[in-house]
């Protein structure tokens, strides 16, 4: 008559426990789903009716109703269809229900009676952590990532029935073997020239400073980002479970072997909101700020993107998390990632400056699409060039990825064993012990600032980046003027032609 | 109506829709200001030259304009000179295409002293930028007026470096809106410098907006004003060669600052310097062409701390063309981190200048 069978929703990227109710009684014959069910799920009602069919079980002709315990949030998800149907088979009888006691079901139904794997399943997986879980025979390898043990694979409602029934043993787990992580980051060595980017570039993943390029077209921004995870260090195991288990919710393909290298995202600038930040109205869904967490975000043409788009990234890159409220839930998402943008200087985009063909106020347009706030949240501003025929052409190589990632990893652990985080998280206050600046730094930055060249905000971030050069170049104590003066460098002033009253 | 002064009559027909200034010219020759106001007003009889069509328009005006306009002018000081008057600038007097009505902002004295116009890009280098800026000032100090337009880029570099004199002679403005209207907005504090200083002068009426058509009309009045013309950077098409033409049409001396040839902003300059105008490398070439003394010029040390060897190797790297720090640390052979060391010296020392992430050297 009655039976409770566990299974897992998704919201955002972790998964929550559900008891699945189904109750089987005398009345008109009807099959409705109550507690605040998705549009997946209503649909649920016919797959699981014809999964059944398909199988051979017997439909239970009388008054069903499926209850997804915990009403007051809207829940859902195809993921509901195998619970739902052991649901049934348990109140008909045809399952015992020991043989569900302390077993959770994740998978989605197909017509024929075949189990499927749904988005989420690592997550899902580790939200139903100490149950047995039973999920698709695909979905093996996902299950696997959230927990080495206690997952089972079938791949048809028959066989789980079987199994369940114990007239059959449940099949074995074979994760695939597993697959080589294939590591295809390209490396730094294809960069001919080009100084100033390699040394922006190093900067960036050594302080993980959010990077603003502002070149030409043809100056190899792309090509420059591309290359910045190689520079990362590789991903911990925690944080490597963390990228698993975000792709996994965001239905993307995942190896039983834990990628160690940081993500990439380029999304393109067409992205709406919720897919930059997250959302959705069914379901909350990751959008490219957590995907690319532990990693690097590219925003390609940043000044092509809608202005909305960017302002949403300020608060998230802030605080390294995204909040999602909706009517009828509130999600949290990490959002650790590393920003890199790439703008051309000006609409036309010729190399070189002096022969642009854009009208001073087209030009200062053109940049001010960018809010000074979002702007404010690069440490690093690099003005690139084309690279010189002399460097395309010639034979020597530059330094390559493994060289400088060597020097990147000895200044995370500096600054984690100095100050407990990296050293574009220091914040203002710690700023005079972590990175105190000698004198002559102190008149060199007083200058700038006098002459109105550096604001107060640029001031603290300048020496954020100071610290970073510092240590790159191993002076770990007083930072003298010479970091200084190359943080002012790589953070270029950009004429917006805002009109300052004096 | 009475108590309107003349010039307020003037003012108002220079204000009409669908003035020109021929037109203009053509009214006032006709009879003095306030008997063209009345006709035109009372639309009784036809004036001769002026169509139908613009008398239709004319016409509608209210007879109360010219006391509105009289209103306007005092209330902003503005001051209308109208050709024959006293204060109307003696340069302009015998030009051909000189406007009938001119609204002065500003303190009307500077056309006893030397004038020299100075222009150029709105898209100009940084050295370019430099250049006009130190030549307005050691011009002003000279006692020479510095005329230029108030537009982004050389017009305005001129003026501030006049204006960073204690002493001198005025600057004057010729702009393309109404003397009170500042554009771009950005010019607000320099605007008003160049009033308290100097003066500026247009020939449309206060608050007239700046348009397209009116620029070249401006840089006409602008050439006539000046005794040299002196482009500092121009590509080879522009509001700059616009005021080029005008100046030789008045057979007035255009000189041209050299550049290097690669870069746009020195196509226009060289072009002039091809076709046989006189160089400007210093003040001394404008004071020659000038006939002034050049022997009372200050020359040698500029305040500038001088650069170290590092610097002035960077500096040579820098001599033609502006440079990335990409380039120079290549042409140099130092590595980026001294190169940005070295930049920032010679920023801070005031030897070199960027934008947009190009290095110039401020050799001047």
């Amino acid at each position: 008559m009655f039976a409770a069978i566990t299974s897992a929703t998704l919201t955002g990227t972790s998964g929550s426990r559900i008891v699945v109710e189904s109750h089987v009684g005398p009345g008109i014959p009807a099959f409705t789903v109550v507690g605040l069910p998705d549009e997946g799920c209503r649909e649920s009602r016919d797959r699981v009716r014809a999964a059944m069919l398909s199988s051979g079980l017997e439909w239970p002709n009388r008054r069903i109703t499926i209850n997804l315990a915990g009403a007051g949030e809207r829940r859902g998800g195809a993921g509901l269809d195998v619970a739902i149907a052991v649901g049934l088979l348990v109140a008909t009888g045809v399952i015992p229900a020991e043989a569900v006691h302390n077993v959770a079901f994740i998978a989605e139904l197909g017509l024929d009676g075949s189990l499927r794997t749904t988005a989420g399943i690592a997550p899902l997986v580790a939200a139903v952590a100490d149950h047995d879980v039973v999920v698709s025979a695909a979905a093996v390898n996902e299950a696997l990532i959230a927990r080495p043990s206690r997952v089972r694979a079938v791949s048809s409602l028959c066989e789980l029935v079987s199994a369940l029934c114990a007239e059959a043993p449940w099949p074995d787990v074979d994760a695939e073997s597993p697959r080589v992580v294939s590591d295809d980051v390209p490396n730094l060595s294809d960069v001919r020239g080009q100084p100033v980017a390699r040394l922006a570039l190093e900067v960036a993943a050594a302080g993980l400073h959010h990077m603003l390029m502002i070149g030409p077209p043809g100056a190899g921004k792309s090509m420059l980002a591309k290359r910045l995870p190689g520079l990362l260090p590789r991903l911990t195991h925690e944080e490597a479970f963390q990228v698993a288990m975000i792709r996994s919710a965001a239905g993307m393909t995942v190896q039983t072997e834990l990628a160690t290298s940081p993500p990439y995202r380029a999304p393109h600038h067409s992205i709406s909101m919720v897919g930059m930040v997250g959302g959705g109205t069914a379901h909350i869904r990751p959008g490219e700020i957590t995907l690319a967490s532990h990693g690097v975000l590219f925003l390609d043409e940043m000044g092509e993107f809608a202005p909305s788009v960017l302002d949403a990234l300020r608060q998230p890159l802030e605080e390294r998390t995204v909040h999602i409220s909706r009517a009828h839930s509130r999600v949290e998402m990490p959002a650790e990632c590393l920003l890199v943008a790439a703008t051309n200087p000006c609409p036309c985009g010729v190399a070189i400056r002096a022969n642009c063909e854009c009208a001073p106020v087209a030009r200062q347009r053109y940049l001010r699409r960018f809010s000074g706030p979002l702007l404010d949240r690069f440490d690093l501003r690099v003005h690139l060039s084309r690279p010189s025929t002399i460097d395309l052409t010639g034979e020597t190589k530059g330094e390559c990825s493994e060289a400088v990632a060597e020097r990147v990893a000895a200044v995370h652990n500096i600054a984690r064993t100095r100050q407990g985080c990296v050293n574009s998280a220091i914040t203002g206050d710690m700023l005079d012990d972590v990175a105190p600046l000698d004198d002559e730094a102190l008149m060199f930055l007083r200058h700038h600032l006098d002459n109105g060249t550096l604001t107060g905000r640029g001031y603290h971030r300048v020496r954020r980046v100071a610290r970073t050069l510092a240590d790159l170049n191993g002076d770990a104590g007083v930072i003298s003027q010479q970091w200084v003066s190359v943080a002012l460098h790589l953070r270029a002033r950009l004429e917006t032609g805002v009109v300052h009253h004096s | 109506m009475s108590g309107v002064p003349q010039w307020a009559y003037a003012a108002a027909l220079a204000g009409l829709p669908l003035q020109t200034h021929m037109r203009l010219r053509r009214l006032l020759s006709l009879g003095s200001p306030e008997e063209m106001w009345n006709a035109i007003t009372e639309g009784s009889a036809p004036v001769p030259g002026v169509s139908t069509d613009v008398m239709s328009v004319w016409r509608s005006t209210e007879q109360d304009a010219a006391r509105r306009m009289e209103d306007l002018c005092r209330s902003k000081n503005i001051h209308v000179c109208v050709r024959g008057d006293a204060t109307y600038p003696d340069p302009l007097i015998s030009d051909p295409k000189a406007p009938a009505v001119l609204f002065a902002l500003g303190t009307l004295h500077p056309f006893t002293h030397r004038r020299v116009g100075i222009i150029g890009t709105r898209l100009a280098t940084q050295s370019g930028r430099h250049f006009a800026r130190v030549l307005g000032e050691q011009l002003t100090a000279e006692n020479v007026s510095v005329v230029s337009g108030l537009a982004r880029g050389i017009d305005v570099e001129a003026h501030l470096g006049s204006l960073r004199t204690e002493l001198g002679a005025p600057p004057v403005a010729v702009v393309a809106g109404g003397p009170d209207v500042v554009y771009p907005r950005e010019h607000e504090s320099v605007w008003r410098n160049v009033v308290e200083r100097g003066v500026i002068l247009s020939e449309f009426p206060p608050g007239a907006p700046p348009e397209p058509y009116k620029f070249p009309l401006r840089n006409r009045i602008l050439a006539a004003l000046s005794e040299v013309l002196i482009v500092v950077e121009s590509r080879s098409t522009g509001g700059s060669m616009t005021t080029v033409r005008e100046a030789m049409k008045r057979d007035i001396t255009v000189m041209a600052v050299p550049g290097s040839p690669h870069i746009k902003p020195s196509e226009g300059t060289n072009d002039l310097l091809r076709d046989g105008c006189a160089p400007v490398t210093c003040v001394d070439d404008v004071l020659v062409a000038l006939g002034l003394d050049t022997r009372r010029v200050v020359k040698g040390h500029d305040g500038r701390t001088p650069p170290s060897a590092v610097g002035l190797r960077i500096l040579d790297l820098m001599e033609n063309l502006p440079r990335t720090v990409d380039e120079v640390a290549l042409l140099s052979g130092m590595s980026v981190v001294d190169v940005a060391v070295s930049l920032g010296s010679l920023e801070a020392q005031g030897w070199v200048a960027q934008g947009d992430g190009w290095w110039e050297a401020l050799t001047r």
